[in-house]
């Protein structure tokens, strides 16, 4: 009763009073949605002492029995005590170390925070480059279409963009004419040679059009690109994720799933 | 002072850049530190932009039903670190069904008022729409309505499993994959750049700020 059935009970009142304040904007629910939403920020604020715990006890428990790489659990532990001394510190000094006065943003987060964060996501910059080698081969018509737009949004958003954009699809069309001249030669049937080396006469032609008109248009086709198609299919996405979650939320809330309990 | 900041700054950089050549004891060293910093950074954000402002402050400054009805919400988190003695750790179980019901409850408004109702009345365009005396400048602006609301359906279509993708459905959702190919060819494109540009921040950086050297 007291482990399950109250737990469901909780779920099933805090979830249905929201709902509710959605239908009927007045009181008693009328600004219960922001009353409960600050609720939420307070208890789940809360939960990040527990996650602090877990994380500290992992790396307490990695130093104590002298594991692999003890002292970097050692370095891990000393940073997090160090910026939270230094972060309340602050705090109490100036009010709050987000202040522009407080030591804590101007040099913890200026020279510490900022530094690791922003290099640890553009290491992703590399990685990214050696996902896309994998990832974009155009060995089919999807495939092509992923490539030829994220080259497009790519030239297309920087200033350079549309002088390298010709360069690079005239490299590409070229070495399509010569794949389709060299799949002619192999061919024996008079049809399949006339279709390989007419693609490769159309390729050789393409050039010319792009070479007049990219510089000029591809930063419009790229926000094209991203306004229509990639926005239609976005819309798409977003319209199926909210039909999930809201059956997902009704299953939470009517009680039939919970895992949460476990 | 700012020169020894730097050169911390720098380091750390540098360590983190390290694992381009492989995995290596000064970027475990680096991680370990933004992982330990990031944790105790996050929950003093949290102290000072959630927690005070909304339960100590709120105590403080309110009088009434609205002061005495902040006890809730600070019952339930103190409900929530019951998980550290083991024999009432369940109790954490109120506090964690109420985050899960109200998840739950803003996931229902949430979706329906930020992606649902909005998405749906966006796509609601018209397939022929004059905004310009220009037929075809109207006609383009028609096409892309057209493509929009089209993108917008098949994309769906493409998502319905519960028959197979054959005949009329088949087509539709072979046009929905065409559309979702385009759009996450250009969502990786963006995120390159987005990469990219922080790239060069932090080359700017070493180069600049550390090196003098542009």
């Amino acid at each position: 009763m007291m482990r399950r059935t109250i737990p469901l009970i909780i779920t099933f009142i805090s979830g249905i009073l929201l709902v509710f304040a959605l239908f009927i904007p007045h009181k008693p629910f009328g600004n219960l949605e922001e009353r409960f939403n600050d609720w939420y920020i307070i208890v789940s604020g809360f939960t990040m002492i527990l996650g602090m715990d877990s994380l500290l006890l992992h790396h307490w428990n990695k130093i104590r029995r002298r594991q692999a790489d003890w002292f970097h659990s050692a370095a891990l532990i000393v940073a997090f005590a160090v910026t939270l001394v230094w972060g309340f510190y602050s705090g109490i000094k100036v009010g709050n170390p987000f202040d522009p006065k407080s030591t804590f943003l101007q040099y913890f987060y200026t020279y510490v925070f900022v530094p690791l964060q922003a290099t640890m996501f553009s290491l992703l910059a590399f990685f990214i480059a050696s996902a896309a080698y994998r990832a974009f081969r155009a060995r089919t018509l999807n495939a092509t279409l992923l490539l030829v737009a994220a080259v497009v949004v790519m030239l297309g958003r920087v200033p350079k963009g549309s002088g390298a954009s010709v360069v690079l699809f005239g490299i590409a069309l070229v070495a399509l004419a010569v794949g389709l001249v060299l799949h002619g030669r192999s061919l024996v049937d008079l049809r399949g040679q006339l279709l390989a080396y007419g693609g490769a006469a159309l390729s050789i032609l393409a050039i010319i059009p792009i070479a007049k008109y990219f510089p000029t248009y591809l930063p419009a086709v790229a926000d094209w690109i991203m306004n229509i198609p990639q926005l239609a299919a976005k819309r798409g996405i977003f319209i199926g994720i909210a039909l999930g979650g809201i059956a997902m939320s009704l299953r939470i809330i009517l009680g039939i799933e919970r895992t949460y309990l476990k | 002072m700012n020169v020894l900041w730097t050169w911390i700054a720098a380091g750390l950089t540098l360590a983190i850049f390290s694992f381009l050549y492989k995995d290596n004891p000064f970027y475990k060293f680096a991680e370990h530190i933004y992982v330990g910093s990031s944790a105790a950074f996050w929950f003093i954000y949290l102290w000072y932009f959630d927690i005070k402002p909304k339960l100590l402050d709120a105590w403080v400054m309110n009088t009434g039903f609205e002061k005495y009805i902040l006890i809730v919400p600070a019952i339930l988190s103190v409900m929530m670190l019951t998980r550290f003695i083991p024999q009432i750790a369940w109790i954490s179980r109120w506090a964690i069904a109420f985050t899960v019901g109200m998840g739950a409850g803003l996931g229902i408004t949430g979706a329906l008022q930020g992606f649902l109702v909005p998405q749906v009345q966006a796509t609601m365009l018209p397939l022929w729409e004059p905004v310009s005396s220009s037929t075809l400048y109207n006609l383009g602006h028609s096409l892309n309505n057209l493509l929009l609301v089209l993108g917008t359906i098949t994309a769906i279509f493409y998502f319905y499993f519960s028959r197979e993708h054959k005949g009329g459905l088949g087509v539709l959702s072979k046009i929905g994959i065409t559309f979702i190919m385009v759009a996450f060819g250009a969502s990786f494109g963006y995120t390159i750049m987005a990469r990219v540009s922080l790239l060069i921040g932090r080359i700017y950086f070493l180069f600049h700020d550390w090196l003098h050297l542009v």
